[in-house]
């Protein structure tokens, strides 16, 4: 398995597929830590610099990065199918389940550091932009597990992008969908009253229970959206495991 | 199918005596190239490189293979940026990487040049006559495989059709030991040769086909009536011919039958 493992690392870091995505992931998380510290307490709705509602905020910002690690899971499985390599792959372990588990683990291994250093961005800005403005949110605690979380986030949404793309292994309907679901389909079904209930059991409820605990409607507990959020993860990677190891190549 | 990567409704196929899929290092026994697919943004090297781990080669492998297929100068290169005839050159050292003692190969020669079919030619041939591999090519191009293959195998619309050496299918073909003739004289020559019992066709006013015959006869026979002979050759059938014989009318995808039927005339 380590070899497999390590076959999926050579795989990743032999094209720029992942830094365009770190980058994007680090851009994102720090453009939007530096517009809400800069925004802070002047725009109606911001919070103000010493508010732990603030530091929350800023500190779950991040979060919203794993729509690019989402992506490169999905590109990690599905760029099998697109460039036809999937023969090669199966051929060398024709055991397919072993191929797809080793994805998983090797993209969630890589997430971590990933993950680590969109939230060192973050506090990197954080720290010196609101530190300028006066006021630099402690690292206590609080919010180290927010921090904390939003790095969760991210690695488990990677492991979601490798099962969607298990799943869907059409490169581009796999983006396009998980992109359309979390844009459009999940705030609708937040939106509608008769159906908003079920929000709190979809993957952005469970994003959102893990992040914030302010302007919760109805939410679950943080640790319960973390296992929800993880039970996908683990569900979109098993399905897709099944799957692979049923349908034909060609 | 029978290397595993589509389902099979029924049968199986083994190497060794084992599914593909439960050979212990499957690619130590079989390599196969079944399509030129590599990542176009990964360097040929790089893409060796991924396999040998996977495998569990070491990562020398790589270099090795690449210089076996003559892509050494090429490997840092993007395969994207690869001719038909690079791509194909990798793929068989990615098949190459498990030094393995069977080869399949479907279409090795699709979109090599003249210079890359002969290397491919020679390479196949050292592969299995040198190195002892057995190597399986799927092919539609009947003519080069003639050159290449000990033994062929037909398969007509999911059939077996015909397996032996090509020797053999020869043999057995339709037209096996007729002789070609070219005279001014065909029409009094082919009434000599009917006088002796074989079967002459007039193919037009100049050219015979006599069957049942060899070039000897024919050419004795002339030359004691004193007949002018411009051709003399006994006619073998080549593989293409011999496959429209044996598969014509189960062609899946035969345009019409009338369309058959003009292909076996052809080969007559």
């Amino acid at each position: 398995m380590s070899a497999l493992v390590r076959s999926e690392w050579t795989k990743l870091f032999t094209t720029k597929t992942w830094l365009g995505l770190l980058l994007g992931a680090c851009a994102l998380a720090g453009g939007f830590a530096a517009l809400f510290t800069g925004l802070a307490g002047e725009d109606e709705g911001l919070p103000a610099l010493d508010d732990p509602v603030y530091a929350e905020l800023v500190f779950s910002v991040a979060a919203n990065a794993s729509v690019f690690l989402l992506i490169l899971g999905i590109i990690g499985m599905t760029q099998e199918y697109r460039h036809r390599t999937a023969t090669p792959t199966f051929l060398t372990t024709p055991r397919r389940g072993r191929v797809i588990a080793a994805k998983v683990l090797a993209y969630a291994l890589v997430a971590v550091p990933m993950a680590l250093l969109v939230l060192a961005v973050t506090v990197v800005v954080v720290q010196i932009y609101a530190g300028a403005r006066g006021d630099a949110p402690p690292l206590n605690a609080d919010n180290l597990q927010t921090l904390a979380a939003s790095g969760l986030v991210l690695v488990v949404f990677t492991v979601i992008g490798v099962g969607v793309g298990a799943l869907v292994r059409n490169q581009v309907g796999a983006i396009v969908g998980a992109l359309v679901y979390l844009n459009v389909i999940e705030p609708i079904v937040a939106s509608i009253g008769a159906i908003s209930g079920a929000y709190k059991w979809l993957p952005g409820g469970a994003v959102q229970a893990i992040t914030s605990d302010f302007e919760a409607p109805d939410l679950l507990e943080p640790w319960q959206g973390a296992i929800l959020l993880l039970a996908y993860g683990l569900v979109a990677a098993l399905v897709g495991t099944a799957l692979a190891s049923r349908r034909d190549v060609l | 199918m029978a290397l595993g990567l589509l389902v099979a409704d029924s049968g199986g196929a083994t190497f060794n005596g084992r599914p593909y899929r439960d050979l212990p290092e499957p690619t130590r026994t079989v390599g196969a190239v079944l399509e030129t697919a590599f990542h176009p943004a990964r360097s040929g090297r790089n893409h060796l490189r991924v396999y040998c781990r996977a495998a569990g080669y070491p990562i020398a492998r790589a270099d090795e293979v690449l210089q076996q297929v003559g892509l050494a100068d090429a490997g840092d290169r993007r395969a994207g940026g690869y001719s038909l005839g690079m791509r194909q050159r990798l793929a068989l050292a990615t098949a190459l990487l498990g030094d393995p003692s069977v080869l399949v190969l479907d279409e090795p020669a699709n979109g090599l040049d003249p210079e890359g079919i002969q290397w491919l030619r020679g390479f196949l041939r050292h592969l299995a006559h040198t190195e002892g591999r057995t190597v399986l090519v799927s092919s539609h191009l009947l003519a080069e495989v003639e050159q290449t293959v000990d033994r062929v195998v037909i398969v007509g619309a999911g059939r077996l059709v015909r397996e032996g050496s090509i020797a053999e299918l020869r043999a057995g073909a339709e037209g096996a030991g007729s002789v070609v003739v070219r005279s001014p004289e065909a029409g009094r020559l082919a009434g000599l040769l009917q006088g002796l019992g074989r079967h002459v066709e007039l193919e037009d006013a100049s050219r015979l086909v006599v069957t049942g015959t060899t070039t000897e006869e024919v050419g004795a026979t002339a030359f004691a009536a004193g007949v002018e002979l411009h051709e003399l050759a006994s006619r073998s059938s080549g593989l293409e011919q011999i496959y429209f014989q044996l598969t014509s009318g189960t062609e899946q995808y035969a345009a019409a039958p009338a369309g058959s039927a003009t292909l076996q005339e052809v080969s007559r």
